[in-house]
């Protein structure tokens, strides 16, 4: 096997379940992102002689991100997903550890974090998942610091109202 | 419904405030209702985002398909760097190693005329197009370690990316392009009211020629390594050459 793939292996497959969870909850379809995962992997072995030495994780995750809106404009589905879209989307199933909400509110969750805007999501799913710092996010976005602070403010601000507005009905 | 402060109680969520503006913020949301519902629903959906996170498995199919796709990928990288180019052919009759290579490299140079005219062209007319709708920037930075990783994940290659400024070449950003069907980097620079594009991408059997003009505009082009590079401006040509120049020797 070639030396540069075996040392593209080790230092990127240990993030295949990041780049493929990123995926799947930026696209919100299993299929989705199994092709966003595969086309971010190979463009990240290609471009991997310039980032030798530098943190691969946030790179790669910014490589998924960009991946993910190629995949996007190609199939032209800009509107945000339906409600009925939302409900084929099997995600796993409640953790077996305790959690703070139960199982219908975690839905609820999923649901509203799913409905999200897609500016919005991105920058919440960087940070939360991927626990990116502004900057990171900032890099991997192509977007000014002060962008990606507002945009987290206002995604969490429209899931605050979605929730609210859901518990006063 | 919602408050003024919101941007600060986010950022103070994500510990990205210092420790005056962080107090500060605490002590907006001990006052204020709607922060402390967003403090709250932002919690519950940073610890779902977390747990799921943790949980979610690429399938084994994908995985295999990688492992495949990256052997592949690793072929055709070893094909391109054996390539000969340009310059080894020259290297080589330089040193007498023989009519054959001369040969080959004059048969190359005549048969890839017409399609490096037409490169040539489309790199131009590229240029010009890019100019006339104001949008030659997709990334707007000075500083080169930003620039360069945005085209990470963007152009099938990592450009050369400096910052000439002390020189009078400023680096202005960066945006990607169609080169011969396929993408190419740009890297782009201002001298004094003009715009330098250059263009990278990589080296195919056909190259433009070494120097050539359009419509009042220069084109210097040249490879290195398994790239090839086009500088694309209508400053003047000396000045063009002089860029060239400085380019080419931080890539050397
Ligand atoms: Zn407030």
């Amino acid at each position: 096997m070639d030396n540069r793939q075996t040392e593209f292996e080790a230092m990127a497959m240990p993030h295949l379940d990041a780049a493929y969870s990123l995926a799947r909850w930026l696209s919100r379809s299993p299929t989705d992102a199994e092709d966003i995962v595969q086309e971010a992997m190979l463009r990240a072995f290609r471009a991997f002689d310039a980032v030798r030495g530098e943190t691969v994780r946030p790179w790669l995750m910014a490589i998924v991100r960009n991946c993910f809106r190629d995949h996007n404009a190609k199939a032209r589905r800009h509107e945000p997903a339906s409600e009925t879209v939302l409900e084929h989307l099997v995600f796993d199933g409640p953790s077996p550890e305790a959690e703070a909400l139960g199982a219908s509110e975690r839905r609820r969750l999923d649901r509203m974090l799913a409905l999200l805007p897609d500016d919005y999501r991105e920058v919440l799913l960087l940070r939360e998942m991927e626990d990116m710092s502004y900057r990171e996010i900032s890099e991997a976005i192509g977007a000014p610091i002060g962008t990606v602070m507002s945009r987290l403010a206002r995604a969490r601000a429209l899931l605050k109202d979605k929730w609210l507005a859901e518990d006063a009905r | 419904m919602t408050c003024a402060e919101i941007e600060r109680t986010s950022a103070f969520l994500d510990g990205e405030l210092d420790a005056s503006a962080g107090a500060e913020a605490e002590r907006h949301i001990e006052t204020c209702k709607h922060c402390q519902a967003l403090v709250a629903v932002a919690g519950e959906a940073s610890e779902a985002l977390r747990g799921r996170a943790a949980r979610l498995r690429a399938p084994a199919s994908l995985r295999a398909r990688i492992a495949q796709n990256l052997a592949d990928e690793a072929k055709v990288v070893r094909l391109t760097s054996l390539r000969p180019v340009r310059r080894q052919f020259w290297l080589g009759a330089a040193s007498g190693v023989g009519a054959s290579a001369i040969a080959a490299a004059l048969a190359l140079a005549v048969m890839v005329l017409p399609a490096a005219e037409s490169l040539t062209a489309s790199l131009v007319d590229d240029h010009v197009q890019a100019l006339s709708s104001g949008q030659t920037i997709a990334v707007v930075s000075s500083n080169h370690h930003t620039v360069k990783p945005w085209f990470a994940g963007r152009a099938p290659l990592s450009p050369p990316v400096s910052d000439f400024a002390g020189e009078g070449f400023a680096l202005a950003g960066g945006r990607v392009d169609w080169v011969a069907g396929g993408k190419a980097a740009v890297v782009v620079y201002r001298h004094g009211g003009h715009e330098i594009d250059l263009y990278v991408w990589p080296s195919q059997a056909v190259a433009p020629p070494r120097r050539s003009e359009r419509r009042g505009y220069h084109v210097v082009s040249w490879r290195a390594r398994d790239l090839t590079l086009a500088a694309v401006s209508d400053v003047q040509s000396d000045e063009l050459d002089r860029f060239v120049r400085l380019v080419q020797t931080a890539v050397e």
